[in-house]
């Protein structure tokens, strides 16, 4: 695609991904039914939920780009890994952080070791290992295989985590339990938001993947004319 | 291709017997982690066996990843890897030797850590231990399934000896779950049956960890 | 009574947006670095 259209491309996510998060807000805040037990804090949950499931599939882009780079070798792949990645940490941080807020509300306690933040913890610390291991290698190439290797194990990792999580919890359970089915009328709100943080997730990854081309391209280049 | 792996893993064997540098720090940090352990967990005297399962499993995941550290560093020290990769041999052979012999030495050094456990602990054990012997067993070949391929990749950082703890234990955790609650079956409960799930899964996360470490094994190692 | 609850709704959705913008001024200072790189090397190869 030329220069032209990916710029129209751009202005047309941008204002797609505006009116879909102002969307979004509208459904969460007001079209959403008010719930009987928490009442209006519980709208907490229309961004908290959809923040993780988009997380994940950053999880799952990194995890498609790590394998895409190893078969292929290209470094475009390893550039989407890592916005991938970095996006990916961005939104499990806000699942970590309103969780607790809703918990504190909900329950008094801060940390409840549920298995969905349970997870949502590991897994962005398995994010945070990711960047962590590009950071400590100076190689680009080096970087780049490595992380993809580290990428596709923490990926295939992940639902064993999850299951292990579940299970222990299963086994050790707290009076806490978490939202467990949805009120239909609720559900209209949450497809919503869904929407709005998918979109999120596309704008972000993009806009990060274009930077790090651009960074990549750039380095080259400042070797080449000091040589 | 079992020759291979056969002489892959004698010589990681040999190099240690002569030396025992790796055994003497993972049973020495070991023993270090359960004396603390005994004081962290002084308020809880009365309810330290059911604390167990857990300590020795840290004792174990700390010096585990001790052994883990030392397996690629003094390879690159002394250029070795070099030379093991100039052997007409598969990745992938490498591998599955470096992952049995880190296997042996993890275990050699449970056996220690787990008698002076019973010691520290005064715990009584005769019938459990070939439970346990297969808890340890099973979880120890996962933990070095996948540690050995991530020790691999953190030996081409930097930051190698801190880096690897960070990346290894959110990926293991499945593991230490898993075999915590396996272990705390056979000691606390007797409830044998219900070892059935845990081990299976740490069986699968072994046999899973493994095919895939062999098969990325290639991208790490240096050239 | 305890603390107003539209101000745990207000702090989750305040979070939500500091993140988001602290990710996005990261994104923008590093253009911004890359920009600064691009123009120096244009003087560089102009020489």
């Amino acid at each position: 695609m030329d220069r032209k259209g990916q710029q129209r491309l751009d202005t047309a996510l941008w204002v797609l991904l505006f009116a879909g998060m102002l969307l979004a807000l509208y459904m969460a805040l007001l079209g959403a039914p008010r719930e009987k037990t928490m009442g209006d804090v519980q709208r907490i949950f229309y961004f908290h939920v959809p923040a993780g499931i988009a997380g994940l599939s950053a999880f799952a882009i990194n995890f498609a780009a790590s394998l895409m780079y190893l078969l292929k070798k290209n470094r475009r792949w390893d550039h989407l890994a890592l916005a991938a990645a970095e996006t990916g940490m961005v939104l499990m941080a806000i699942v970590l952080v309103t969780g607790p807020i809703w918990a504190k509300y909900a329950w008094l306690v801060w940390w409840t070791w549920s298995p969905r933040l349970t997870s949502s913890l590991v897994l962005w610390l398995l994010y945070a290992a990711y960047l962590l291991t590009r950071n400590y290698i100076a190689d680009p190439e080096r970087k780049a295989f490595a992380s993809a290797v580290f990428g596709i194990v923490a990926f295939v990792d992940a639902p064993l985590v999850w299951f292990s999580i579940r299970w222990w919890r299963d086994l050790h359970p707290s009076p806490m339990l978490e939202t467990g089915g949805l009120a239909p009328e609720m559900r209209p709100a949450l497809w919503v938001c869904i929407a709005a943080y998918m979109l999120l997730l596309l704008f972000l990854v993009r806009r990060r993947y274009y930077l790090e081309c651009a960074r990549r391209d750039v380095e080259l280049l400042a070797r080449r004319v000091g040589s | 291709m079992a020759g291979k792996i056969w002489a892959v893993f004698h010589k990681d064997l040999l190099v240690e017997m002569r030396t025992k540098d790796s055994l003497n720090i993972m049973v020495f940090f070991g023993v270090v982690v359960l004396v603390v352990f005994n004081f962290a967990l002084a308020g809880a005297r009365e309810s330290v066996r059911a604390a167990v399962p857990g300590v020795l499993w840290v004792s174990f995941a700390f010096s585990g990843t001790l052994g883990l550290n030392r397996m690629f560093a003094s390879e690159k020290e002394n250029g070795c890897l070099q030379g093991l990769l100039m052997l007409p041999v598969d990745r992938g052979v490498v591998y599955l030797g470096k992952m049995l012999a880190a296997s042996l030495f993890m275990l050699v050094t449970e056996a220690v850590l787990f008698v002076l456990a019973l010691v520290f602990f005064n715990l009584q054990v005769w019938e459990e231990i070939p439970y346990l012997a297969l808890v340890f067993v099973v979880g120890t070949l996962g933990f070095s399934a996948v540690g050995t391929l991530l020790s691999a990749v953190a030996a081409n950082t930097r930051m190698r000896e801190v880096l690897l703890p960070l990346i290894l234990f959110p990926v293991i955790l499945p593991i230490l779950v898993h075999a915590v609650e396996a272990t705390g079956i056979i000691l606390n409960s007797g409830d044998y049956a219900a070892l059935k799930l845990p081990l299976s899964v740490m069986g699968a996360f072994t046999v899973i960890f493994g095919t895939l470490s062999y098969l990325l094994f290639d991208f790490v190692l240096e050239d | 009574m305890g603390p107003n609850p539209l101000t745990y709704l207000f702090a989750a959705y305040a979070a939500i947006w500091i993140i988001l913008a602290l990710f996005l001024y990261s994104i923008h200072a590093r253009e911004k670095k890359l920009r600064e790189e691009i123009e120096g090397l244009k003087r560089a190869l102009e020489r």
